[in-house]
């Protein structure tokens, strides 16, 4: 079974609200991680904050972090890291992981959407 | 009264709390109960007041039989949280990865949920307390961390799930093995028979509402035991002593318009006391037995005192335009102090926005539009909370189950939340200091700097997007770290815990890279020119404050005296501004 993990940056609030604006992006990235269980893969996701064990036994994602807290997060798919620095589409989580995107597709606009170009 | 075996005293900085938990837990020891007195006060001055250096173990005190104490530092049980969750992981993870880990347990939360957590360890471990009939504690946890606490989903899946997390919950999220404690101890703080909550306020308005807040926040928790203490009341010894007549005035007037549910709480009052409440006679008579001891003798001060407000002012109008912010603990005169600033630079010439979150500020702001210059915008905090939430949960709304909701929604009951909200509200008005003054009456902590920084690197790198990012974010921190357009000034009272508050604030805005301009002194009555000898004694006790402030401290000091009217926004502006010594 495939098994996806997530390296969060240290976030006191994964919802956002201690910023200065809630952030959509990440209300967002955990449904579609939600949707990705229900799609059969495994999901696991670590705060830097609260889950640091998991980071230092993953020699691949200090490297990361050693040349920039900006890459975090880091998601990884059985081990392997898939992406640095940026929270995936529900659509590039879905090519990442051989799934077909189905369901809810993310609101366009984002600029982590396919043609936007930045990511 | 027929006490519960636990006691706790709550109410803000400087009100008594520690004194009333020693003389209460004093007079039930006298009365032939074994009792043990816990302080969690960061600012305690425990150790002296019984006369015992205390550790975190019961200590008998000599002089009391049946009494022992300990002392807890909350804000060193969060430090020692800190660096259990972080130290093992020194060397392993990067510089950068443990900094940043770190600022996550350097907020509020982290010191209240480390306090919580040795409330449970004390409460919950019937060895801890076997051999005493009461404990007391001069602490009590908030509405927040309670609420928290008996979320179901606090300890179910959600902090484990992928979703999860929270703000205050993050450093919780280690403890986890302690659910059973917990869950315990806030059951028995909302049992009548086994917990009483006494809420301690002076008799002031602005202290009374803040303890009937308090006490709202209780009650919808469930928690109905609860007890009002007034203490510090006072009466001028002979009529004729200007200051003394109006502090007697306003003491009654304060009373007299008591919120009603505070009025139907049972009652203690506790008289003010000419020589604080150091050493065991001096809780005897605090607690109403024996006699006073006698006045300590008259402490001469050699002390130069600070200037007044105005020198400051003047320094700060020569730039012309910039943000003063007023910051310091409620209570300290924030409001009054941030009003003064603003009237005079206005009678200077100046254009000044003067920002307040003060609730009875709409009620002057009539009088205070007639100074030319000077405009009133007022923040409701209860507004901007409530607007902030709706933003929030409209936006998620869709996309959280039942836990993840309610767990949202109590995070945005935080103090960190509120802090935000009203700080965003405050930020529209910091940009208009470009061209003229904006004092505000509300700075947001070092903390919340930090986050609001690390949310903007985190939307500028990892987002890679600033869409979300409000404007006067990305141009506030640069500003409010730009000691020549933005400067802080330091609210205080010359008191041990007030000062001790403040210095933490130094401390908390230092770590956000902001330095303050100057430090305050507010409500001297060393420097009042009151001949009320209690007033006179009270007086000299600030003096040894008033030196460390100076010497330790602050860059630049003001000080301003007690002043005679209630303070209002406009009626003790002026008189702030110049003192005769």
């Amino acid at each position: 079974m495939t098994k996806l993990e997530v390296y969060d940056p240290a976030m006191c609030c994964s919802t956002g609200v201690c910023g200065p604006e809630v952030d959509p992006a990440l209300v967002t990235f955990a449904a579609d991680l939600k949707w990705v269980a229900e799609q059969g893969v495994t999901v696991q996701r670590y705060n830097l904050g609260t889950e640091p064990q998991a980071f230092a036994a993953n020699p691949a994602v200090v490297k990361e972090m050693e040349a920039g807290m900006d890459r975090l997060p880091v998601l990884a798919k059985d081990g392997h890291i898939v992406s640095t620095g940026v929270y995936l589409s529900r659509e590039q989580l879905a090519a990442k992981l051989g799934l077909a995107a189905t369901g809810k597709a993310r609101p366009g606009g984002s600029c982590c959407s396919p043609k936007s170009g930045c990511c | 009264m027929d006490q519960t075996r636990t006691l706790f005293f709550t109410g803000k900085g400087g009100v008594g709390k520690t004194s009333l938990s020693c003389a209460t837990g004093l007079a039930l020891a006298e009365a032939g109960k074994r009792v043990l007195i816990v302080s969690t006060d960061p600012a305690s001055n425990l150790d002296e007041v019984l006369g015992i250096r205390l550790t975190s173990t019961p200590t008998p005190i000599p002089e009391a039989q049946g009494l022992s104490a300990l002392n807890i530092d909350p804000e060193a049980a969060a430090r020692e949280y800190k660096e259990r969750m972080v130290g093992p992981y020194r060397g392993i993870l990067p510089p950068a990865a443990i900094a940043s880990m770190e600022e996550q347990f350097s907020g509020a939360c982290t010191v209240e949920i480390a306090a919580f957590d040795q409330f449970a360890k004390l409460l919950g471990d019937p060895a801890a307390t076997g051999d005493f009939d009461h404990v007391i504690f001069d602490t009590a946890p908030t509405g927040h961390t309670l609420r928290l606490l008996t979320l179901p989903s606090a300890w179910g899946e959600f902090i484990a799930s992928s979703t999860g997390g929270a703000s205050c919950l993050g450093p919780l999220a280690g403890l986890e093995k302690q659910k059973v404690l917990y869950a315990a101890t806030v059951a028995r703080l909302s049992d009548p028979a086994a917990t009483t909550l006494i809420l301690v306020s002076r008799p002031e308005r602005s202290a009374l509402r803040e303890a009937e807040r308090t006490r709202g926040e209780l009650a919808e928790l469930g928690i109905s035991n609860l007890h009002l203490a007034l203490n510090g009341i006072f009466t001028a010894a002979a009529p004729g002593d200007a200051v003394a007549d109006a502090m007697t005035e306003r003491g009654r007037d304060a009373l007299a318009n008591m919120p009603a549910g505070l009025a139907e709480l049972p009652r203690t009052e506790t008289p003010l006391l000419p020589g604080g409440t150091v050493g065991l006679e001096s809780l005897r008579a605090m607690g109403g037995a024996g006699t006073p001891p006698p006045p300590p003798p008259e402490v001469g001060t050699d002390l130069s005192l600070p200037g007044g407000l105005g020198r400051l002012v003047n320094e700060m109008a020569e730039a012309g335009h910039g943000v003063i912010m007023t910051m310091g603990k409620g209570g300290v005169g924030k409001t009054s102090v941030a009003a003064a600033i603003a009237i005079a630079l206005a009678r200077g010439g100046h254009r000044v926005t003067l920002s307040t979150t003060d609730p009875a500020a709409h009620v002057r702001e009539a009088v205070l539009v007639e100074v030319p210059g000077l405009t009133v915008t007022r923040i409701d905090p209860e507004r901007e909370v409530a607007l902030y939430r709706d933003e929030v949960l409209a936006k998620t709304v869709h996309s959280l189950d039942d836990a993840g909701r309610a767990m949202l929604e109590e995070d945005l009951r935080s103090p960190c939340t509120e802090e935000i909200a009203v700080f965003r509200a405050f930020a529209r008005t910091v940009d208009d200091g470009k061209d003229h003054f904006v004092v505000v009456d509300t700075a947001p902590t070092g903390h919340t700097i930090l986050l609001l920084d690390a949310a903007e690197a985190y939307h500028r790198e990892v987002l890679r997007t600033q869409a979300d990012l409000p404007d006067y974010v990305r141009s506030l921190l640069p500003r409010l770290r730009d000691p020549a357009f933005t400067r802080t000034l330091i609210v205080t009272l010359a008191e041990a815990t007030p000062v001790h508050e403040a210095e933490r604030l130094q401390e908390d805005l230092a770590r956000a890279g902001i330095r303050s301009f100057a430090w305050v002194i507010n409500q001297s009555l060393l420097a009042s020119g009151s001949r009320d000898p209690l007033l006179v004694r009270r007086g000299s006790q600030e003096a040894p404050f008033i030196r460390r402030i100076m010497v330790d401290l602050a860059t630049r000091t003001a000080l301003i005296p007690w002043q005679l009217e209630p303070p209002t926004v406009n009626s003790d502006a002026p008189k702030m501004l110049t003192r005769s010594l």
